[in-house]
């Protein structure tokens, strides 16, 4: 049983960076790219709200704070394998010309492949100082010499404050860099055309820059790093890391952690959750077994077409209904009538100075309608479940012996029956933990609580990859912990199935 | 015996929640006591200076103090301080008390509002963050919101132009303070808890944060593209020098506001920052971390709780005319249309607007009892309500953009054909019941650059047909639809135009469209597409016609739009390549001129000549509506802080709807 238990942790580690894998590459295609967010006039990712106007600014041309900010995040990074390491002149050469205008070729898919290049980083600054330096590609000494500039531009954080020198020498040749890059214009048919006078000029400097031994130490990698960057230089390995050392920051939210932002939004949804669980379980359940004893009389048909009735109704059209119902204030000959429950929240404005029983109270006055609304489609099913379960076990032989020994019907049922029944009931239980940290989001968007559900909803619009991939890694943790829980659970429960574990 | 056993562990259970939960309560309520005992502090401490504010007679109109709806004649202004750009001489409007009435001052003003995404004044770029700081902090001079070509004193007293403007001169106030910060309250952060005076060096400091090239703020850069340097003469006077004389330094001189050198230059620690990392730590500093906002404005951020709301405490101190409110909260909890309505109607928020589907269904079928219907002889019957409705002019316009670089839309005519055939007015009337004005340009309504003697394209299909023949098209081959050798083939007259999908404005609107080009035999067809997707179309210039908007704004600049420069630029705004070398022209030339009647007429003649070619067929610019607590039920008496007065005043006094009209709103007593 133990080696059971051990094998089954171990293969979870394997399963969950296969789904973090998947879901980081997803969100990766999702999110907005270097010229969006340059042409999006801000420092501001997507739109706000879904408003068709905008705002008209300018696209900016100042790409390297755009570059700063990617590398701050982590964004400039493959998302899972890196092989910028093995760029070569070649490789370079005809990314370059993969940003031409040619037929065939969308604007679109040009600054795609632009903003890849310029995001290569230090690797490929040595291959592009070669292509300036090769007068075969003079063609190209535009593009390049604009690549080259954004890939050796160097990026400060506030911690190099420490070491002012090194902040001088950068800022210095970050500076030498902007100014050196050759103004070219992209023709549809004469494709790169250069169009600086001080061209030459510009190219030397550039070349220069590269040619410093004093600079060689931020551009040039050796073997070793190159090799240790396909797997730990990457957009994963970075979220990896930072998960793990506790540094997750969400992007979105700039100055707070992942995990504290979650832990804050989650108390609401775990109460509320863990409160219509406990209302959807404690309900279905007895109303279940009652079904099943009192199999196709009147009351068990009453319930199951009643119950049938509830599930077909929506919860967000039930929600609005009895938002609207009950804790509307209306008007009534000009006497004003006020709602029955109340509008928002889960506590009213000055309830921090209420004693504990009268918050408690006041808790409950808030929650009912939500936790009414979340608990009511599970009626059904959960009571369906146990009513179906009981029923295949009246069916069996040891109740029949049970009976003709003479054991009272609810001994049969309670002691005997429902034992049985265990097993289906933990299967459903089974995603039970998941389902306490999932935010439910129709309740509350409907009735204003500031949970969980409508916290990842916001994060999916505005794109936020390190508050998603944050909550990927706690509810599939919890699914696959509460999985094993069940597994362990059966092994409890059922005799039959331990020999199967050891 | 279970059952006596599983009480028990019931009761123990119950206990013990009743127990987590009281001393989870514990920190919650010792933080609210802190912030109250702060307040009655800083109350007390500022006490002799608000009775000071109350003994001082209530300057200016003469008007009676309890006189809530009587609108405000606009001030009249003499030369040269009438706020118009002179050079060489002070045209500053000098600051009019005569809107703040002390017996009007009080009370809480709940509105509601979204969470902001960051609060750093320069790479932060939301609208929220706009609005945080339009009631924190001040910028050099002001603008009348009536008329935005007159400039008033704000933080300046003073501003000479000279050099044919290239260089600002500024003598700043004196004895304005930077507010304390919230953050100051606690021991780490002790160091932050003095009164530090405003002077040109933070100016300065703003001007070097914008300039350097660390800093993130690429598109607030681009109005600085002809700044030269900033220079602190003395304690409170303040130099810029432009390069070049062009007409944007005067709204990027005067609008320019400060951000505290003593904050944002230093560490958390309060060491100061070595000059070359400034800008580096400036993108993430420790303060907007703490969600920090320090102004010298009208109103302190005192509790900034995420996605619960923000309270903003009215500065005792301030140098200027203040609102009448006490305190302003934003309920950032409610986001969804509906809850937020109903909260409305509950009287938790005091203001709000209405979408078209609601104005419809409370206003027009009248659900909510307490608006007055609408009365087609009265467009203000709205204001007589328990709760108050009206009408408010937006700044953003809608149009459908062509494709001026392929046919069909190649042609004038077949442009004009296509304005012809949009039924404007049916459109605003049956889509947006009636929400929305006709715009013949990209100009707001009621600026004077506005061009009124544009002759609208009147719903005329026979003029389109017309229009259409003379271009070419007509139908050779019989199956109704209308067609025309292109290139040697006969291409039908079929297009697609693309739209913002989960907008059913924009499905009625094409829908309705589309059969209106029925009937001339064209073809169209709507695609709606994802946010995302649509900006990409617009980048690659990927469409026939396409649906969009944009924002208008009191500064017109129509070289982003409509300069042939910016037709194959990747990424610009003028996806329609428009091109015009009259155009061109006169754009160059309204980005040199100063003077505005000249400005004027360089503008009415390019809207002229847009009109002319309809590059866009412009649609409507929007109207919302605007709701309000106005008054209780007819021989009920007012709870305190519930019904909004001088809100009309405001409404009547300002258009479109913007900060100032809140100049005049207090609570009824």
């Amino acid at each position: 049983m133990f080696a059971y238990i051990v094998r089954r942790l171990l293969l979870m580690i394997p399963t969950m960076l296969g789904i973090l894998i998947i879901n980081f590459l997803v969100l990766r295609m999702q999110s907005p790219s270097l010229v969006e967010q340059a042409q999006a006039g801000g420092s501001g990712k997507g739109g706000e709200g879904v408003s068709s106007e905008r705002k008209a600014g300018g696209a900016s041309k100042q790409y390297a704070n755009h570059i700063d900010r990617f590398r701050r995040l982590g964004n400039d990074l493959p998302a899972v394998v890196n092989l910028r390491g093995f760029l070569d002149k070649d490789d370079v050469v005809a990314w370059l010309r993969r940003t031409s205008p040619a037929a065939g070729r969308t604007d679109s898919q040009r600054s795609t492949a632009e903003q890849d290049l310029w995001l290569a980083g230090h690797y490929a600054v040595g291959p592009l100082s070669d292509v300036l330096a090769d007068p075969a590609l003079a063609d190209l000494y535009g593009p390049a010499s604009q690549a080259f500039a954004l890939c050796a531009h160097t990026s400060l954080v506030p911690a190099d404050q420490r070491d002012p020198i090194r902040v001088n020498v950068v800022r210095t040749r970050n500076q030498v860099l902007a100014q050196n890059v050759i103004g070219y214009r992209s023709d549809r048919l004469q494709g790169f055309v250069t169009d600086d006078s001080r061209a030459e000029a510009k190219r030397q400097a550039l070349l220069a820059v590269y040619a410093d031994p004093a600079n060689r130490v931020d551009y040039a990698a050796s073997g070793g790093q190159r090799w240790r960057s396909i797997l730990f230089e990457t957009g994963f390995s970075t979220f990896l890391t930072r998960l793990f050392t506790g540094t997750l920051v969400s992007e979105s939210r700039p100055n707070q952690y992942v995990f504290s932002i979650i832990a804050d939004h989650w108390k609401l949804t775990f109460c509320l959750n863990i409160l219509s669980i406990a209302l959807a379980w404690g309900f279905s359940i007895p109303l279940g077994i009652r079904s099943a004893r009192r199999l196709n009389t009147l009351e068990d048909r009453a319930t199951t077409n009643l119950l049938f009735l509830l599930w077909s109704l929506p919860s967000f059209f039930i929600g609005t209904v009895l938002l609207h119902h009950f804790c509307t204030d209306s008007v009534k000959d000009g006497v004003l009538q006020p709602a029955w429950f109340p509008n928002a929240g889960l506590s009213s404005a000055g309830s921090l100075w209420y004693s504990t029983p009268r918050y408690l109270l006041d808790l409950a006055w808030h929650g009912a309608l939500p936790l009414l609304v979340l608990s009511y489609a599970s009626f059904t099913s959960l009571s369906r479940y146990m009513r179906g379960n009981l029923l295949d076990q009246f069916e069996a032989d040891y109740v029949r012996t049970a009976r003709a020994k003479g054991a009272s019907e609810d001994g049969i049922v309670y002691r005997h029956a429902l034992r049985n029944s265990l097993l289906t009931m933990i299967t459903l239980g089974a995603g039970l933990l998941a389902e306490l940290f999932s935010g439910v989001l129709i309740v509350e968007l409907i009735f204003s609580i500031p949970g969980l559900g409508w916290l990842l909803l916001d994060a999916a619009k505005q794109q936020d990859a390190p508050l998603l991939m944050g909550s990927t890694v706690i509810s599939v943790g919890l699914l696959l912990i509460g999985i094993l829980v069940a597994d362990i659970l059966y092994a409890v429960v059922d005799p039959r199935l331990r020999s199967r574990y050891a | 015996m279970n059952k006596v056993k599983i009480a028990l562990l019931a009761l123990v259970a119950v206990l013990l929640v009743v127990q987590i939960i009281d001393r989870s309560r514990e920190p919650a309520q010792m933080r609210e006591l802190k912030q109250s005992i702060d307040r009655l502090n800083a109350t007390i401490a500022h006490a002799p200076v608000t009775l000071r504010a109350a003994a001082d007679p209530v300057l200016g109109s003469g008007q009676p103090v309890d006189d809530h709806e009587t609108p405000v004649p606009p001030p009249t202004l003499t030369a040269p301080r009438d706020g118009q750009p002179k050079l060489g001489m002070n045209f500053l409007i000098p600051v009019d008390r005569s809107t703040f009435h002390p017996a009007w001052q009080g009370g809480t003003l709940r509105v509601f509002n979204a969470s902001p995404k960051g609060l750093n004044p320069l790479t932060d770029n939301s609208a929220i963050k706009g609005q945080v700081y339009a009631l924190c902090h001040d910028s050099l001079c002001d603008r009348q919101a009536a008329t935005p070509e007159a400039w008033s004193e704000s933080l300046a007293e003073s501003v000479i132009i000279s050099d044919d403007y290239l260089t600002y001169t500024f003598v700043l106030r004196k004895g304005v303070m930077w507010q304390r910060p919230i953050l100051a309250k606690q021991p780490a952060y002790a160091w932050l808890d003095r009164d530090v005076e405003l002077t040109a060096d933070d100016f300065k400091f703003a001007m070097d944060m914008t300039m350097d090239p660390n800093v993130d703020c690429p598109s607030l850069r681009n109005y600085y593209e002809d700044f030269a340097s900033a220079e602190v003469v003395d304690r409170s006077t303040f130099r810029m020098r432009w390069k070049r004389r062009v007409y944007t330094s005067l709204s990027a001189s005067l609008g320019l506001s400060p951000i505290p050198r003593h904050i944002y230059g230093r560490n958390a620690d309060g060491s100061e920052i070595p000059g070359a990392t400034l800008g580096v730590v400036f993108n993430k500093h420790w303060f907007d971390e703490q969600n920090g906002v320090v102004g010298v404005g009208a109103y302190r951020l005192e509790e900034y709780r995420n996605d619960e709301r923000m309270v903003f405490q009215r500065n005792p101190a301030y140098w200027g005319v203040p609102l009448h409110f006490e305190r302003i909260e934003w309920n950032l909890q409610v986001k969804q249309d509906d809850p937020q309505l109903i909260a409305f109607k509950n009287g938790q928020v005091h203001s709000h607007g209405l979408t078209p589907l609601k104005y419809k269904s409370e206003i027009l079928d009248h659900a909510e009892k307490r608006f007055i219907a609408i009365d087609p002889a009265d467009a203000k019957a709205g204001r007589k309500g328990e709760l108050g409705w009206e009408r408010v002019k937006g700044m953003s316009f809608s149009y459908i953009g062509w494709n001026m670089r392929k046919p069909p839309f190649d042609d004038r005519r077949v442009r004009q054909a296509m304005s012809h055939a949009f039924p404007k007015q049916r459109l605003i009337d049956d889509v947006f019941f009636g929400l929305g004005l006709p715009v013949l340009s990209d100009v707001l309504l009621d600026s004077q650059y506005c061009n009124h003697d544009l002759k609208p394209y009147a719903f005329d299909l026979e003029r389109a047909k017309a229009l259409l023949a003379e271009a070419g098209w007509s139908d050779g081959d019989g199956d109704g639809l209308l067609d025309r050798m292109i290139g040697g083939e006969r291409k039908p007259f079929t297009f697609e135009v693309k739209y913002f999908a989960n907008s059913p404005e924009w499905d009625n609107t094409l829908a309705i469209y589309r059969k209106e080009l029925q009937k001339l035999g064209i073809d169209m067809k709507p695609v709606p597409f994802e946010f995302k997707e649509l900006m990409r179309i617009y980048e690659d210039k990927d469409f026939q016609a396409v649906v969009g908007g944009w924002q208008m704004d009191w500064d017109i600049d129509y070289f982003q739009l409509w300069h042939s420069s910016q037709v194959e630029l990747q990424g610009s705004s003028n996806h329609c390549g428009f091109a015009n070398k009259r155009v061109d022209e006169l754009a160059d030339k309204l980005r040199l001129t100063f003077t505005v009647p000249e400005r004027v007429a360089i503008a009415k003649e390019i809207q002229a000549i847009i009109h002319e070619e309809q590059p866009y067929t412009f649609f409507r610019s929007n109207v919302g509506i605007f709701v309000w607590q106005n008054r209780p039920a007819l021989g009920q008496p007012a709870p305190a802080e519930r019904y909004l007065a001088g809100v009309i005043k405001g409404l009547d006094s300002f258009h479109p709807l913007v900060n100032r009209t809140r100049t005049f709103w207090h609570f009824r007593k």
